[in-house]
């Protein structure tokens, strides 16, 4: 452990040409709060830690064209105190206001949340549902990589060891948008690990159609997954409670194919299905909840 | 590595290696103990400090972290005239009971104050929500924040 350097770039630049040369044998401190579990576990393995979480560039949260860009280093509750998320990523604001408790929100940031590859990271649904990207600088090069193919697997993040999250790219919630939130199911409202959650953004017709909508779930499988056959069953579609229960069924059927049959299945099937037909009910009716099937 | 940061309103500089926590360095380089650990994993909210204004758990943080920062810890709430304002609250309210809590609850508060001197019951769930009392005095600590958010300067 006395062994570790710490170094603390003071400009992107700076940061992408460390890491150019020793990103094998550093890891990347924004937050610090996944690394220092890994330092109590006694699984930090590296030489270096590379400090970038006092770096500007990674700081912005902005409209440029039709794009809202979010820096990586932007913590969790400066996306709660955004208008600009507010306005056009509503479902990452609830996300991040339910992130852990207070003191973690204060330091733990968007790009920790996503590179950390946890499959309960509770940005990712919500990041999934606008489409979003990572932007990814190395000291050469820029390129833009989907959340899908940065998690190769849980805890396991695809990206090189010279290469660093700048931003998230991610298209903006526009005003006829019906639905969008983010819910989660936990043994404790704060701090816990999510067990499930869901993130939704929906448009609908006059004649309460579905004319667009996105869907990702976390938590209950590798990665998370933007669940296109859950979007394509219910487009076009007027919903109802019977037709939201039978594709609740069908998701958590489908996570029973990518998981394999678990132990928690007993648990997790039904309650995907629950917390499916809660998050989309506003879909059926403007009050009121919706009753076990 | 050599560690320069403001605590409790002195510039201090301490040697301590690079994978310390900034608990470790606060307790067992510095002495103070009033920053206690309880799960070191950042459920519970015992190590509770301020950084720059904003309350941090100190047993998620690298010492190295605190370098060039501003740090409050409980021992720089009182004044040479006596408890702060808000350990005057929590200690008239009853919200201490075994105590282990309370120096990282008085940390989120003394943060959540000056944020907002006058939180609403939602502002001071959500500044509280990452601390755990395992003594269950959630409704006295509550209302010792709700007076001292009504009282900023205390009785006197």
């Amino acid at each position: 452990m006395s062994d570790i350097e710490y170094y603390r770039p003071h400009d992107l630049d700076e940061a992408v040409t460390f890491l150019a040369r020793n990103g094998a044998t550093t890891r990347i401190l924004a937050g610090g709060t996944d690394l220092m579990i890994d330092r109590r576990a006694g699984t930090l393995n590296t030489d270096c830690l590379c400090d970038v979480s006092r770096l500007v560039e990674l700081k912005r949260i902005e409209i440029i064209d039709d794009r809202l860009e979010i820096g990586a280093g932007v913590t969790m509750n400066e996306i709660v105190h955004s208008e600009t998320i507010a306005r056009f990523a509503p479902a990452l604001k609830i996300a991040a206001s339910q992130f852990a408790g207070n003191q973690i929100r204060n330091v733990a940031t968007l790009g920790g949340n996503v590179a950390h590859c946890s499959p309960c990271g509770d940005t990712v649904p919500p990041l999934l549902i606008h489409d979003a990207t990572a932007m990814v600088r190395s000291r050469s090069d820029e390129r833009a990589v989907s959340l899908a193919d940065m998690a190769g697997g849980p805890y396991h993040c695809t990206l090189g060891p010279s290469e660093l999250i700048t931003r998230f790219v991610l298209k903006p919630m526009t005003a006829e948008m019906t639905l969008t939130d983010f819910q989660k199911i936990g043994r404790r409202r704060a701090l816990a690990i999510s067990r499930l959650s869901m993130a939704v953004m929906a448009r609908q017709e006059k004649d309460r159609s579905i004319a667009f909508i996105r869907f990702a779930l976390g938590a209950c499988t590798p990665t998370p997954h933007h669940f296109e056959a859950v979007e394509s069953t219910l487009l076009g579609k007027i919903p109802t409670e019977t037709l939201l229960w039978d594709v609740g069924g069908k998701l958590a059927r489908q996570m029973r194919v990518i998981t394999g049959r678990r132990p928690s299945a007993v648990y997790k099937e039904p309650a995907i299905a629950g917390l499916f037909v809660r998050i989309l009910y506003p879909l059926v009716a403007s009050s009121g909840k919706p009753v076990a099937p | 590595m050599r560690i320069h940061f403001n605590l409790n309103g002195k510039a201090i500089a301490v040697d301590a290696p690079v994978g310390t926590s900034a608990l470790s360095l606060l307790r067992d380089y510095l002495g103070l103990k009033g920053t206690k650990e309880g799960c070191g994993i950042g459920e519970c909210g015992a190590c509770a400090i301020e950084v720059d204004g904003k309350a941090v758990n100190a047993c998620l943080m690298f010492a190295a972290q605190l370098d060039g920062r501003t740090v409050l810890t409980v021992e720089g709430l009182e004044t040479p005239s006596g408890l702060h304002p808000i350990q005057e609250a929590f200690r008239d309210h009853h919200a201490v009971q075994c105590g282990y809590c309370t120096p990282g609850l008085l940390m989120s508060t003394h943060a959540l104050l000056a944020e907002k001197p006058h939180p609403d019951h939602d502002d001071i769930n959500t500044a509280i929500s990452g601390h755990l009392c395992r003594c269950t005095g959630y409704k006295n600590i509550v209302s010792a924040i709700e007076a001292a958010g009504k009282n900023p300067g205390g009785k006197n």
